[in-house]
């Protein structure tokens, strides 16, 4: 199939996926977990066990705290040692519940067999129950409930279903590592969501540089019996995996800015939240564990790893168990070089979004020092959402000019870092405009809210 | 955690493009047509363009340290550039206390006054030469005999060949033999003897993804479309387009001028106008204007509706 990609800008950073030839390996289990209760994006989930409760792997801990909202399972078996506050990787207070480690006992009726289990269940409502009950959340970075987004508000009706498998990001070989060793499940968990979503066509989206994971995505595709779904070729170029960029470049339609893509009849779901899907539907299984990559500039290959994680484990764990925090790091990342976030507390424990541990270098993660913009337009030209950024900055930086920061889609910002990773000026671009985008997205709700309230007012009269 | 790490916004990276490997690339590309300008003119060349990036380069080191108590900025190189251009804008072996005057002007009052690197409104190498070319109009406009390395069978000193055009008529240079004219053009500034050397490095600076194409196309279109159509209504009166694109700092000024990233439009429509703009304005003064060449004065002119381009052009935005 013809290579696509997206229309507006892009860069092509280094792809340093120094740790795509490690196998996935099990992480042994530590004698305590720390289980988050803000785990998706939406409301903080709230726990239904007590401090002494015996849990067992896979037992819920907590139910979702809204509609967009997910459940969350104990990782591991154990007692509940605590409830309590806890700090995240960025040191922002959060409510945790700490287990201690007891054998690792599973909760039952779930199946932990290697076997694939290919028979799709007949009702649709069946997998977004199984769906919603195991906790899935989107597992790209966003982590948002996947039960969710499987089930949108009729008129809209899911016209293609896009499994991102693009892993755009430098650096990070999860889902190429899945791709390659469970790619039968992941096809399973793609004809899972397809089903939930009414039968549209599924395009599995690799980016071109993976040619092995395009080769063994294929071969699962023929050896299983679902229909319409395709391996989708995408030439190289950051930021692909983006929501709407992946739409863009395989589907040739945009979605507009604050609307959902949904309304232009997509669903896009990373390959290992296909995985997960898999196994909460056909295995019921939560979801407890996910894969993440250790790797860097400053780590030798023989040192990086992919690993099998339950979801719990302190990250200061995962960096023992890989060898220790190599002694050239200057910068701690969980996620990739471009959208990842610093880790602070690299006692705080795993999310089910974590995906790496990212060891930069000083001379690769320092900024330059700040010179005067040169007005080059290399901002302007990388931005995938075809921003100014340097006019976004100017403006931000003057003060009170909120509506032309609006006229120029502020708002639309997607915060990939394109703008920044260009600058030949060193100029902070996106910590500019992700303050312009903040200010910009508080007096549009304002504004609706105002609205809202008004026909309220205007309803009430009569 | 011991040791402490560095906790701060995405992205964590960055490329390794800066301001001084820009400028290092506009100098690479300025080498070739440096390189042949020795050749013909020989050291005096060299010292013409020596004196005038060294003033340059003095000048905005001695503002930024003496005026504005700044720390200094010609580690970007960007004085060096506007050196080098203002250097091939000017006669070979012109007085060197001219060059510094012309320093002084492009660097001390087009660049500085308006803030350094990135504010100017003008493009400083220009401002520099017309600036000379009003004050100093007879040395401006007296070009030496070639004496370098390379003798050149039809070096003459005197007019240019659109100074030959604005006295004796566009019947004066239908003989002309444009391939020779492309590679060697004697007669003019240091810096515009071979429109070769000039193109292969602008072709350069595209290829190192420094500058758009679409600017100098778009010049280089409107003066061969405007020739055209004047040459064909009258051509006696009127020069065609291949002469007028070959002569004058037509090449230069498209190539390393206009295409300046301060003084040019961000969007590439914006471009493509900004670069009809110069083109028409050009060929309007050569043709009924009471200068020989034009193309200093069409670049100033554009420069100043820049601001306005900028507003009207933005990129194509996603989903709008």
């Amino acid at each position: 199939m013809n290579r696509k990609t997206f229309s507006i800008g892009g860069i092509h950073p280094a792809d340093s996926k120094f740790a795509a030839d490690r196998p996935i390996e099990v992480l042994p289990l530590p004698d305590k977990v720390y289980v988050s209760m803000s785990q998706c994006l939406g409301a903080p989930s709230k726990p239904i066990v007590a401090v002494g409760d015996k849990v067992l792997a896979g037992q819920v801990l907590a139910e979702p705290g809204g509609f967009i909202g997910a459940f969350v399972h104990s990782p591991v078996s154990g007692t509940v040692k605590a409830i309590g506050p806890g700090k995240d990787l960025a040191g922002n207070r959060i409510t945790q519940i700490e287990i201690d480690v007891e054998g690792d006992e599973w909760a039952p009726g779930i199946d932990l067999s290697p076997e694939l289990v290919t028979e799709l269940p007949d009702d649709r409502q069946v997998i977004l129950d199984k769906i919603k009950a195991a906790g899935v959340v989107g597992l790209g970075g966003a982590t948002f409930p996947t039960h969710v987004k499987l089930n949108p508000a009729p008129p809209a009706k899911a016209e293609a279903l896009l499994i991102n498998g693009s892993e755009c990001e430098p650096f990070l070989t999860s889902d190429y590592r899945l791709m390659l060793e469970r790619p039968s499940e992941i096809v399973v968990g793609a004809a899972l969501m397809q089903k939930a979503l009414g039968g549209p066509v599924c395009y599995i989206c690799i980016e071109d540089n993976k040619p092995k994971a395009i080769e063994s995505m294929q071969k699962a595709i023929d050896s299983l019996p679902y229909k319409d779904i395709l391996v989708q070729p995408l030439k190289k170029k950051y930021p692909q995996g983006g929501e709407k960029q992946l739409i863009d470049a395989v589907m040739h339609r945009q979605v507009k800015s604050g609307a959902l893509p949904i309304s232009e009849g997509a669903v896009v779901q990373n390959a290992t939240t296909s995985f997960a899907v898999y196994e909460a539907v056909q295995k019921n299984k939560p979801l407890v564990s996910n894969i993440m990559t250790i790797t860097g500039n400053c780590l030798p290959v023989e040192s990086q790893h992919n690993c099998l994680f339950r979801i719990g484990v302190p990250l200061s764990f995962i960096a023992e168990w890989a060898g220790g925090v190599p002694e050239k790091a200057a910068k701690i990342i969980s996620g990739g070089p471009m959208m990842g976030k610093a880790i602070a507390n690299l006692d705080a424990a795993t999310v089910k979004g974590s995906s790496s541990l990212l060891y930069l270098s000083e001379e690769v993660t320092r900024r330059r020092p700040e010179q005067q913009c040169i007005r080059c337009g290399r901002c302007s030209d990388a931005c995938p959402m075809g921003l100014e950024p340097f006019l976004l900055n100017k403006l931000y930086l003057a003060g009170g000019r909120e509506e032309e920061l609006e006229k120029n889609a502020a708002q639309d910002c997607i915060e990939c870092g394109c703008c920044l990773y260009s600058c030949p000026a060193g100029i902070p671009l996106l910590d500019n405009v992700r303050q312009a985008k903040v200010q910009v997205m508080g007096i549009i709700r304002a504004r609706a809210a105002a609205a809202k309230a008004a026909a309220e007012a205007a309803k009430n009269k009569n | 955690m011991a040791k402490s790490y560095i906790v701060s916004g995405n992205p964590h990276w960055h490329s390794p493009a800066s301001t001084q490997k820009i400028m290092l690339d506009v100098i690479i590309a300025l080498c070739p047509a440096v390189l042949v300008s020795f050749l013909f003119y020989g050291w005096s060349a060299i010292l013409t363009m020596a004196v005038s990036v060294a003033s340059c380069v003095l000048l905005e080191w001695a503002i930024t340290k003496y005026l504005l108590r700044k720390s200094s900025t010609i580690g970007d190189l960007s004085a060096v550039v506007t050196g080098i251009l203002l250097g091939m804008n000017l006669p070979s072996g012109i007085s060197w206390w001219i060059i510094v005057i012309g320093a002084l002007v492009a660097i001390g009052v087009a660049k500085m006054s308006f803030g350094g690197i990135g504010q100017n409104v003008f493009n400083p190498a220009i401002t520099g030469r017309v600036f000379l070319l009003i004050s100093f109009p007879a040395q401006m406009t007296t070009w030496p005999v070639p004496h370098g390395f390379i003798q050149s069978v039809d070096a003459f000193s005197g007019a240019t060949l659109l100074g030959k055009v604005k006295e004796l008529g566009a019947a004066s240079v239908a003989d002309l033999d444009y391939l020779h004219t492309f590679l060697v053009n004697i007669g003019g500034s240091a810096g515009e003897i071979s429109a070769l050397a000039l193109l292969a490095g602008w072709i350069y600076l595209c290829c190192r993804g420094v500058v758009k194409p679409w600017i100098t196309l778009s010049i280089f279109a409107t003066v061969a479309i405007v020739a055209a159509i004047f040459h064909a209504a009258d051509p006696a009166q009127f020069t065609g387009p291949l002469f007028n694109l070959l002569t004058g700092g037509v090449i230069l000024g498209a190539c390393f001028m206009a295409t300046d990233y301060v003084t040019s439009p961000m969007a590439d429509w914006g471009g493509v106008l900004y670069g009809f703009g110069i083109g028409f304005i050009v060929m309007m003064i050569r043709y009924f204007g009471s200068y020989p060449e034009g193309m200093s004065f069409a670049i100033l002119l554009m420069n100043m509706t820049v601001p306005l381009i900028n507003m009207a052009f933005h990129h194509k935005k996603y989903g709008r």
